[in-house]
């Protein structure tokens, strides 16, 4: 039973070593890849946010519709991939319910190629265009949903400055980021303290004074709360011309990359006209 | 954003990315800039000299993006849906004001797949421009002649028409340049299932917000002064000599003119030897004769705006 231990090693060492050196390549390999996705995802969001801008522009003046149509698949199987396909569908509801009314309104009123339905004629050329319309709706939607999936507030404020945006833009912006989830919550606890205690029970005007009445709060809470909040900034040393740190510098490999991208977002547009 | 977890259901009227073509998209970029500019001048001012305005007007703006994406009860549908919320935010922060703290909640909107990045500048015209301007005006119009909640519920009832015209406009001028006046009608009578029941919900939201901010802290929205006499004096003949002109021009419509204009009368015995090639008779023939007019009227009523306080001092 043992032959091959006591007789014939050399298989038994082939498939040992065979095996281990796999798996360590195998691990290595695995680490790899993982860290040059780290690196992906780690891409500038001022690279980000210009190369989805310059994109979503190229796509609003693309008049083939199979451009976006296949933007939007890779942007799907990009979502898939991250698996935000969830959150990516709910996102594209509204801009697709828009797209689907200028699709229809085309259809039933633009062109000149008539087929006459019964009771309403469709157009052709109104559906061609609105499919298109459509389509660009449907590939913009798609870059934006997977573009605000990667990049948080602080890297966008950052951004931001890098683009020169007035300061007090980008006061009045990091302001805004830090309070909105604290004045969203506290509508919240409001909202549930007054249905506890029988509020939007009744009618229209019941419901919407109630509404209405938080929003109120929320407002004279603001300004109760930017005294508070102007005295804390005085506390640490804030006075109107003191400005933060300078901006990073944007990395030669991200320039080379924002490039080498918008050249191609570029050269597509420019291709779609020609063709 | 990854980090954000508000609640952003419902629907409103933010135009997406992919639907502006590009020339519009910088059209309406660069007339929301110059109003972005003058609403920043006014608040650097205001920080210059009182430096505890920057964290107010930050965190109005952070209420004001709060309550536009805050489902309020809409009638008639028995659904919910976002207020507009700008003819409020302009009652209390300002017109101007209002236009930058919109442009940069529609900014970070667009970052909750509520609108788009290319359609900021389209926006911002519409909900920020039009609808607060256009709701503080009937606001103050009628601040000194109703009670405070309805000519803050009107504000709220014009701001959000208004928005949701300047929107159908928009995606008329875009999307169908050759026959913009009947994709204008079109767009409008598409948004009315929606959006009309929306702005009585939102006179309703803004009447019972302000009568509640007013009862709580009134200091808030009862620093604007009122019209002045001069101002409802000119109010009043404006109003007077429409209603006259129209009546007359309705007149003639019905005696069989077809509202042919006095153009004639007026080359043949006011100006019989006019230049017919000069600048004005050439910008009109290229702007159109409204256009013409409208620009006589700015100009003139500037400048006698202008001189009127001085003359009467002379005087």
């Amino acid at each position: 039973m043992l032959e091959w231990l006591t007789r014939d090693p050399l298989n038994g060492l082939v498939v040992t070593f065979a095996f281990f050196i796999s798996l360590i390549a195998g691990r290595y390999l695995r680490e790899k890849r993982s860290l040059a996705e780290g690196k992906g995802r780690k891409t500038d969001p001022r690279i980000k946010l210009m190369v989805s801008f310059l994109l979503i522009i190229a796509i609003t003046s693309m008049e083939h519709w199979y451009f976006p149509i296949i933007i939007s698949i890779l942007f799907m199987a990009a979502a898939m991939r991250l698996h935000i396909l969830w959150d990516y569908s709910k996102k594209l509801a509204f801009p697709l319910l828009l797209a689907s009314f200028i699709l229809v309104i085309q259809g039933f009123t633009y062109g000149v190629n008539r087929i006459d339905l019964g009771i309403i004629p469709l157009y052709m050329d109104g559906v061609e265009y609105g499919f298109l319309i459509f389509t660009r709706i449907f590939a913009s939607a798609s870059i934006l949903v997977l573009l605000i999936t990667t990049i948080s507030e602080n890297e966008l404020l950052e951004s931001m400055r890098w683009l020169r945006v007035p300061v007090t833009v980008i006061d009045i912006s990091s302001f805004m980021v830090r309070y909105i989830k604290t004045f969203s919550n506290e509508g919240k606890k409001i909202k549930l303290a007054q249905e506890s205690r029988c509020g939007f029970s009744g009618g229209f005007a019941n419901r919407m004074n109630n509404a209405a009445s938080i929003c109120g709060a929320l407002i004279t809470r603001a300004f109760g709360r930017s005294d508070m909040v102007y005295r804390a900034m005085l506390s640490r040393g804030w006075h109107p011309g003191s400005r933060q740190s300078r901006i990073p510098p944007l990395g030669r490999s991200d320039a080379v990359l924002g490039l080498v991208l918008s050249s191609g977002i570029i050269g597509l547009a420019v291709f779609d006209r020609f063709l | 954003m990854k980090s954000s977890k508000l609640d952003l259901g419902g629907s409103n009227l933010h135009i997406s990315d992919g639907i502006l073509e590009p020339q519009w998209i910088l059209f309406w970029y660069a007339v929301s800039a110059v109003f972005i500019a003058l609403g920043l001048r006014a608040i650097n001012k205001r920080i210059a000299s009182d430096p505890s305005y920057l964290p107010r007007i930050s965190l109005i703006g952070a209420v004001v993006f709060v309550i536009s994406v805050w489902h309020i009860p809409v009638p008639v549908t028995g659904s919910s849906s976002h207020p507009v919320g700008t003819p409020l935010a302009a009652i209390i922060a300002g017109p101007f004001e209002t236009v930058v703290i919109s442009a940069i909640a529609l900014f970070f909107q667009a970052f909750v797949a509520h609108g788009g990045l290319t359609t900021v500048g389209a926006n911002t015209f519409s909900m920020g421009i039009a609808g607060a301007f256009g709701g503080y005006l009937i606001y103050r119009l009628l601040k000194n002649i109703s009670p405070l909640w309805f000519s803050a519920g009107m504000a709220g009832l014009a701001g959000s028409i208004l928005t949701y015209l300047v929107t159908a406009l928009q995606l008329a001028l875009s999307l169908n340049p050759e026959n913009v006046t009947y994709y204008w009608k079109l767009y409008s009578l598409g948004f009315i299932p929606t959006q009309l029941p929306l702005a009585f919900a939102e006179f309703a939201f803004t009447a019972y917000a302000v009568r509640y901010i007013s009862e709580t802290k009134q200091e808030l929205i009862s620093s604007s002064r009122g019209m002045d006499r001069f101002t409802k004096t000119a109010l009043v003949l404006m109003v007077v000599i429409a209603s006259v002109i129209a009546a007359g021009a309705y007149t003639g419509y019905l005696s069989g003119y077809e509202m042919a204009g006095v153009d004639g009368t007026v080359e043949a015995g006011a100006a019989p030897f006019a230049d017919t090639d000069s600048i004005g008779a050439r910008l009109m023939a290229r702007f159109g004769e409204p256009m013409g007019f409208a620009l006589v009227g700015i100009t003139g009523g500037l400048v006698t705006g202008y001189f009127w306080t001085g003359l009467w001092r002379k005087n």
